[in-house]
């Protein structure tokens, strides 16, 4: 590991789990650890606000893989989104979170911004978030007293920007349960434009399918950029549990959402928006579920009233 | 004529296109100078307020800090920089550092140091206090009864009528539709920051190195705000990555310069994207309404237009720009009467400017927008309409009176519709579903130069040819990025009969190359171009008259002849031209240049017509464009490939002005941060591939009949896709740009 | 702090502050102009270069980052003064207007090439996408990386 005072502000880029402990040990609260860099490098160049100590993680070549361990997936926090994207074993097992890495950014910014600094940066907008929330994913982190902790997503995000992560504690890594095959899982996004785009909504759903039933075991919905963190849809899920897989249950997916986005930005001038762009995600999202034929929306224009 | 071209009409890579793959070409951000220093602007965070104290003291303590400017020690004189010539009529109304900043983005201060870090840092070290005063953030706001005056003569910057004809009688038959359209505050989006370095030298001579479109105007704007002879100031055209008028006003060279004779040491101004977007020009926002009335057949009676312009805070081109918009109609459409009336109104926002096109954009989007709802009215297909009305080769414009030349709109139209499709095309039913498909099809009108207006629209030009027979060419040129300085090189290269490769071309020099007014108003190809054309006719002459004292006959008898001076009656007998040059000089003693001015006589109209397909996504509220045509008529491509890709590029920045481009505001009129991550440009997802057809028919007096191409390949693309749109969804949609939230607001 | 940095296949040691970024480093301490900043937050692509044969946004990446890997900026796409490929398919087919998009424009279709030798048109736009050029409307790019590409180049110039 190499250290180094540089006028005031010194430099960790530990290689080894144990440097990073030590690195963390010297923390503060003007301490910056950097993953990708891809949100972190602009804030860094305000001149005046230089950390007292810049901890990179880009050393650590143990914190990027994704894994099968058991029933269980792990996610190391440096890989990054051009990774997850391409893995086979996320692919089969985590999809959403595959998918949610491809539409991040452009290939510029996939190939270096990991799923660590997505999570530790608190975007309300980070794509990650909501396939990492359907998951029903863990962070682990480790502190600079050497000590490990696991805790939900929700309790690490905790709004824009702000997290629970203590200035000595990074995270090190992602685990969720693997998905089988009775499970399919889908992400979308819109984005003001095709690519390249900050998220305006997302949306990415697991759902536990029996296939000779045709019913729809367990569903869980994480929806993103609307609010202060990306959040599950506990009505939805409820409404859907039982459910047959069919148009039915894409109409009780939009009209969810619908109304899951006006309780989280009431106020908000971009809500008449956002709920009626999310019909179009939910469907989007359903159908590339692939449990039943594709289905629409009626036409906007055809429905006698909007879904309060 | 044209069959015997050798090289014009032919696709030809831009000139310095192996430097600019190899990274080799250099950019004023690329230089660096001896002893240079960098300067970074404190910009206003306020709309509107007074500067009560700035103190610097933190700022100058930090090592490295040269200096720190602002209105306390800079001169207080009110220029203006758009004022090309020393008698121009324009509005001075900006400091150099404002003690009453007018807009969030104005100019505070500036802190000069041995490195940009430092200099960046030190700009966060000022400590300014403001008195705030109300922010005016739209014309209707700035123009109301005990609105705050933000410059002393009020808000109203300009208001004019143009109007010309007679309305025929009313039959009573008429059809009038009228439509309110709105444009926004638009970027220019040139990929490279602005940018510029002066120096000053021991003797007090100022030299500035600047990606600008007018060496002598910067000259101009610079010697007279500081005070110095035009021979004092020496401005050099450097590499330009794009313009698209965003650099065409002197935003940074005068604040540079006046840094550079206050130190006498090179000082490097370079602004990072989000100060390029607030804080030098933007597109100003208009509204235009147009009423226009047609007899039952579609036959235009009438039109008028209402336009307010928003300025922004200071009144650089705008008075110009908006009279520029009452001078595009005209030129598209016959019509017996035509009234204009324009208000231009100062408001605490970003400062207006010219841009791509000067107003044709502004103008055309509201008519052709309002053409498409006639049509509706009539019943009449939106070609049909069109064909109906548009100018016909060789008519004169009604409001100047000004002959259009070989004006070949109609065939645009006529051409663009059949390879689009068009007529089987516009039939098909959107549907009722998720996804509805439209298509557009607009029309535009610009012009070549500037010969109707108060400017000089000449350019001079000289040219000497080398021992080898190579050639030099001495221009003030001011290449933009598309291909001026290999025009000018196709040019001579046919001219002369020699390989383009044998010609090398100026760009501007204030000091060294001879006057051209700079590049403005669609006049490079074609007044330039000219010059170029005339310069090498003029060489020639020359060569004759040389090679006649050398061979010892009459000049009548002697001409060109396979490459060779040669006389008719002795065939064989005579001279290469670089033989010619040689023995001038060793013989005669004797220098191979010339020198010559082309005078433009004319200025034809420019036409495009262009179709547009979108798909719109009822619940996203997302529009695609899917496919676009845009017919150009061009006289004559000189450059076949950068023509193409001009208009393919003028597409791409049209279809982000109709959907997605705007500078928007917050409510105290800051510019929403983010660069080009709030101001999305189109990328290449989602890009149509442009299919480009040229009209050419070679009938006006621009060199092998060409003309403009750069401006009005952007006029049409916004009303084609918002008419598409339209379409699509049976909407009236007119407030650009169609964003999803629009659209969905549209439909619900 | 002093760093090493191995550019176009020459190690240099530079000595900058720890949070200086790459872009500023190639350019201000090795003079490597070429890559160029179009809007400093990794939305534009002008600055792309190579960082172990990945395009990256050199403005979002801190050069610290970048140390003890291989960084390929446009200079060092040609071999022995001889252009490549790529970079002559973007001359002759007109793909550079005023210039400036065009080393990222390279460096994200180099990249884009050494992973896919022969992608499609639309491969070719999502790789691409990070890439803004405001003079040529894309098509004669695309045109010129599938010519390279070694894919029959269609006419995308778009003339008919
Ligand atoms: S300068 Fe790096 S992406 Fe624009
Ligand atoms: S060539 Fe000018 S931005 Fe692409």
């Amino acid at each position: 590991m190499a250290v180094r005072e540089a006028r005031t502000m010194a430099v960790a880029v530990p290689t080894t789990r144990d440097d990073l402990v030590v690195a963390l040990g010297r923390a503060t609260t003007d301490t910056r650890i950097i993953a990708g860099g891809t949100d972190l490098v602009r804030s860094l160049r305000v001149p005046g606000d230089e950390p007292d100590l810049l901890i990179s993680l880009g050393g650590l070549r143990g914190l990027s893989y994704v894994r099968l361990d058991g029933a269980t997936v792990r996610v190391g926090a440096t890989t990054t989104f051009t990774e997850l994207q391409h893995d086979p074993v996320l692919r089969e097992h985590g999809l959403c979170l595959a998918l949610a890495a491809s539409t991040i950014g452009s290939a510029q910014i996939r190939n270096v911004g990991t799923v660590g600094g997505n999570i530790a940066n608190a975007s309300p907008c980070a794509d990650s978030a909501p396939a990492l929330v359907a998951l029903g994913a863990d962070v682990t982190t480790v502190d600079g007293a050497g000590h490990t902790a696991t805790r939900p997503l929700s309790e690490v995000v905790l709004g824009p920007y702000h997290t629970s992560l203590a200035c000595d504690e990074a995270i090190v890594e992602f685990s969720f349960p693997a998905l089988g095959p009775t499970q399919r899982t889908a992400f979308t996004k819109i984005g003001s434009r095709t690519a390249v785009t900050v998220a305006r909504l997302t949306c990415a759903i697991v759902a536990r399918f029996d296939a000779a039933s045709g019913i729809l075991e367990e569903v869980r919905v994480g929806l993103g950029a609307v609010g202060a963190v990306a959040f599950r849809v506990p009505e939805v899920e409820e409404a859907l549990r039982g459910q047959r897989a069919d148009a039915e249950a894409a109409a009780l997916l939009a009209e969810g959402c619908v109304r899951a986005i006006g309780r989280s930005i009431p106020d908000r001038p971009t809500l008449p928006y956002k709920q009626h762009a999310a019909v179009g995600l939910a469907y989007d999202t359903w159908n590339a579920l692939g449990l039943c034929p594709p289905c629409a929306p009626a036409a906007h224009d055809d429905r006698p009233e909007e879904v309060a | 004529m044209t069959d015997e071209l050798r090289v014009v009409g032919r696709d030809h890579p831009i000139a310095d296109a192996a430097l600019k793959v190899s990274g080799a070409l250099v950019y004023a951000t690329d230089m660096r100078l001896p002893r240079m220093l960098y300067a970074k602007l404190l910009l206003s965070p306020i709309a509107h307020g007074r500067v009560a104290h700035i103190d610097a003291t933190e700022a100058l303590a930090l090592p490295g800090v040269v200096a720190v400017f602002s209105h306390e020690n800079a001169p207080q004189r009110l220029y203006s920089r758009y004022r090309l010539l020393p008698d121009q009529d324009c509005p001075e109304d900006e400091p150099l550092f404002a003690e009453t900043v007018r807009f969030a983005g104005d100019r505070v201060a500036a802190v000069v140091a041995e490195g940009l870090d430092i200099a960046a840092a030190a700009v966060r070290l000022l400590r300014v206090q403001y008195e705030e005063l109300p922010a005016v953030l739209t014309a209707e706001e700035a123009l109301r009864e005990g609105a705050i005056p933000i410059h002393p003569g009020g808000n109203l910057l300009s208001e004019f009528e143009h109007a010309a004809g007679e309305r025929p009688e009313a039959r009573g038959n008429e059809v009038t539709v009228t439509v309110a359209t709105s444009l926004p505050r638009a970027h220019h989006a040139a990929l490279e920051p602005h940018s510029c370095i002066a120096d000053c030298d021991a003797s007090g001579k100022l030299t500035m190195w600047s990606p600008t479109q007018s060496v002598f105007g910067a000259r101009t704007v610079v010697a007279d705000l500081l005070g110095l002879s035009y021979s004092q100031v020496r401005v050099i055209k450097v590499p330009m990555g794009g313009s698209f008028g965003g650099k065409q006003e002197f935003t940074l060279e005068p604040v540079t310069a006046f840094m550079a004779m206050t130190l006498r040491r090179p000082v490097r101004l370079a602004l990072e994207r989000e100060e390029c977007i607030s804080s030098t020009m933007v597109r100003g926002a208009s509204t235009s309404t147009v009423r226009v009335t047609a007899d039952p057949a579609g036959v235009l009676k009438d039109l008028e237009v209402d336009t307010l312009f928003d300025a922004g805070a200071y009144g650089t081109s705008s008075i110009d720009y908006v009279d520029m918009m009452t001078k595009k109609l005209t030129r598209l459409y016959r019509v017996p009467q035509y009234r204009h009336h324009c208000r231009v109104v100062y408001t605490t926002t970003p400062v207006a400017g010219g841009c791509r096109a000067w107003g044709a954009v502004d103008i055309t989007a509201p008519m052709e927008i309002a053409m498409d709802r006639l049509a509706g009215r009539l019943g009449m297909d939106p070609v049909e309409l069109r064909l109906k009305n548009l100018v016909e080769p060789f008519d004169r414009e009604l409001l100047t009176g000004a002959e259009l030349g070989d004006a070949r709109i109609r065939e645009c139209l006529v051409r663009g519709a059949e390879a689009f499709r068009w007529d089987e095309r516009v039939q098909q039913d959107p549907g009722r579903g998720r996804y509805r498909r439209g298509v557009g099809v607009a029309c535009g009108a610009h012009k070549n130069g500037m010969l109707s207006d108060t400017f000089p629209d000449f350019s001079t030009m000289t040219l000497k040819m080398n021992e080898d027979g190579s050639v030099a060419l001495g221009a003030s040129l001011h290449e933009v990025g598309c291909g001026a300085v290999t025009a000018m090189r196709l040019i001579v290269a046919e001219e002369l009969g020699i390989e383009p490769e044998m010609v090398s071309v100026t760009e501007a020099d204030s000091d060294l190359t001879p006057y051209d007014f700079g590049c403005y108003g669609s006049r490079v190809t074609y007044v330039c171009g000219a010059a170029a054309r005339q310069t090498a006719v003029a060489l020639k002459e020359r060569l004759l008259e040389v090679a006649a004292v050398l061979m010892g006959r009459p000049v009548a008898e002697l001409c060109f002849r396979g490459g060779r001076i040669e006389a008719a009656s002795a065939p064989g007998e005579g001279l290469a031209p670089a033989e010619a040059v040689m023995a001038a000089k060793t013989v005669l003693h004797e220098d191979v240049s010339v020198q010559s001015t082309h005078q433009a006589t004319s200025n034809p109209g420019a036409y495009s017509a262009q179709f547009a397909e979108v798909v719109v996504d009822t619940w996203t509220g997302l529009t695609r464009v899917t496919d676009f045509l845009a017919v150009g008529d061009v006289g004559r491509a000189i450059n076949r490939a950068m023509v193409v890709g001009q208009y393919q590029g003028a597409v791409q920045m049209g279809i982000g002005f109709a959907l997605c481009e705007e500078v928007g505001l917050d409510t105290a009129g800051r510019v929403v941060p983010g660069g080009f991550k709030q101001y999305h440009v189109v990328n290449t997802p989602d890009m149509p591939d442009v299919k480009v057809i040229l009209v050419e028919h070679d009938g006006d007096d621009g060199p092998y009949g060409a003309k403009s191409v750069g401006e009005i390949s952007v006029v049409p693309t916004v009303p084609a896709v918002v008419n598409a749109v339209n379409r699509a969804l049976g909407t009236s949609l007119s407030d650009l740009p169609l964003t999803p939230a629009k659209v969905v607001a549209a439909l619900r | 702090m002093k760093m090493s940095l191995t550019v176009n296949g020459t190690r240099h040691e530079v000595d900058v502050r720890p949070t200086a970024r790459l872009i500023d480093v190639l350019r201000d301490e090795l003079g490597l102009t070429g890559t160029k900043e179009g809007c400093g937050e990794g939305e534009c692509g002008a600055c792309t270069v190579l960082v172990d044969g990945k395009a990256v946004a050199s403005c979002l990446m801190l050069a610290l980052q970048a140390c003890g890997k291989e960084v390929t900026t446009v200079e060092g796409l040609a071999h022995g003064g001889e252009l490549s490929l790529l970079q002559r398919q973007f001359i002759a087919h007109g793909a550079v207007q005023c210039g400036f998009c065009t080393p990222g424009m390279l460096m994200s279709a180099q990249a884009l090439l050494m992973e896919n030798p022969t992608p499609s048109a639309d491969e070719i736009r999502t790789a691409l996408a990070g890439n803004l050029c405001r003079c040529t409307g894309y098509s004669a790019i695309i045109a010129a990386i599938r010519a390279a590409s070694g894919r029959e180049a269609d006419r995308a110039d778009g003339s008919a």
